[in-house]
């Protein structure tokens, strides 16, 4: 069940919502990433799974669902690249590993 | 007194808005004519008063800090909120709200074991509302607005049982506290089979929603609260499909009616089962 990791007291789940909810955060966050998450409340493992694009260890560190896919819309974007597979496919890359191949060719053709 | 108007509920997933054109024509005209259904029922109905029920996206919370349901008490209501715009791609809207039967339903609300919260700050709408106001639009009816934002997937979660009584308390509250004249309509907003953020992102579980649609066509409200379980949604789609869970609330308020498959369909690139239903009330007999 993908609610068995989360765990509200991780902090990044707080970033993604600041991220949301201010625009000079996000500015910032666009510009200088690793500033922003030097600055933010996190642990060094926290910093270092965003850093690296690894949703999969923030989805196991206990990153709600709903705020991984929006972390994931944050890094990737929106705007022009809604509808494009942009975010979601990189966020199932990550959570798959190595199964991403197999799983992606069961549903292909 | 004040009277259940219409009851709806229909799914509301971003791509509906934000790229109804991905999906085949078909598809996005059964999506275009059951949101037209919603909107000649709200209209013909004569509703004063629209409660749309949907989950919130934890867009108005801290995860730390979560409310099951969040009244909105504003004024008026705007949206959507700015992080959303690019994604959802909806004109921007502003719908009258109706403080004063929003603080009676609150208070009432106050009395379930749910966690109830009344904000009178504008609150941040998401596809939630965005997406109904936009398809069904609501702008245009003149209809006042209450959200009731829903918590379906923060632990612990309100199950079927829970929010079908909360419902059961919210159409008690409409029938005995509101004004006699008063005409009240339901719109739950989620739904169907989808998994946002996890592994099975990209599924759409469409033997799951077209059984879930069957079972509430066929009308036994016990069945569904036995059957269809919050574990259940979750198994259809992890923190996604227990959007349906407002529709619950709705069939909680009205109690057993019959009710009309609006249209189903399942397009990959949407990410998410879109349906919608109505159900048939007789104004004679508008409780239970």
């Amino acid at each position: 069940m993908a609610l068995d990791f989360f765990d509200p007291l991780l902090r990044t789940n707080d970033l993604v919502q600041d991220l949301k909810w201010d625009e000079a955060l996000r500015a910032r966050f666009e510009n200088s990433e690793e500033e922003v998450l030097a600055e933010y409340p996190l642990t060094e493992e926290e910093r270092t799974a965003i850093g690296q694009r690894d949703f999969k260890r923030l989805y196991e560190l206990g990153l709600h669902p709903y705020l991984l896919s929006q972390l994931a819309r944050l890094i990737y974007g929106t705007g022009e690249k809604a509808g494009t597979s942009g975010a979601a496919t990189a966020l199932i890359q990550s959570l798959l590993g190595d199964e991403y191949e197999k799983y992606m060719a069961s549903r292909g053709a | 007194m004040a009277e259940i108007s219409v009851a709806l509920a229909a799914s509301h997933t971003p791509g509906l808005t934000g790229w109804l054109d991905k999906a085949p024509e078909d598809d996005q005209r059964t999506v275009l004519q059951a949101y037209a259904a919603i909107h000649d029922a709200v209209v013909e109905s004569e509703t004063d008063v629209l409660l749309i029920i949907g989950n919130d996206h934890v867009a108005n919370a801290r995860v730390s800090e979560y409310a099951d349901f969040t009244f909105g008490l504003a004024e008026r209501h705007e949206g959507p909120d700015e992080w959303f715009k690019p994604w959802l791609r909806v004109e921007d809207y502003v719908l009258p709200g109706a403080p004063d039967v929003a603080e009676i339903l609150h208070r009432a609300a106050e009395a379930t074991p749910t966690r109830v919260r009344a904000v009178r700050e504008n609150l941040r709408f998401d596809d939630n509302l965005s997406v109904p106001v936009t398809l069904a639009d609501l702008a245009s009816t003149g209809v006042a607005v209450v959200p009731v934002l829903q918590n379906c997937t923060v632990p612990p979660v309100p199950d079927q049982q829970a929010c079908y009584s909360f419902g059961q308390t919210l159409g008690d509250a409409i029938r005995t506290q509101l004004p006699a004249d008063l005409r009240v309509g339901l719109l739950g907003s989620g739904g169907l089979s989808h998994e946002p953020g996890g592994p099975r992102y990209l599924e759409i579980d469409e033997k799951f929603d077209r059984w879930f649609l069957d079972l509430l066509v066929e009308g036994d409200h016990q069945r569904v609260l036995t059957e269809a379980t919050f574990e259940r949604m979750e198994e259809a789609g992890s923190g996604g499909t227990a959007e349906l869970l407002s529709w619950l609330v709705v069939m909680g308020a009205i109690g057993e009616r019959p009710c009309t498959n609006l249209g189903y369909a399942a397009v990959d690139q949407w990410r998410c089962g879109v349906g919608a239903v109505q159900w048939q009330l007789d104004p004679a007999r508008a409780g239970q």
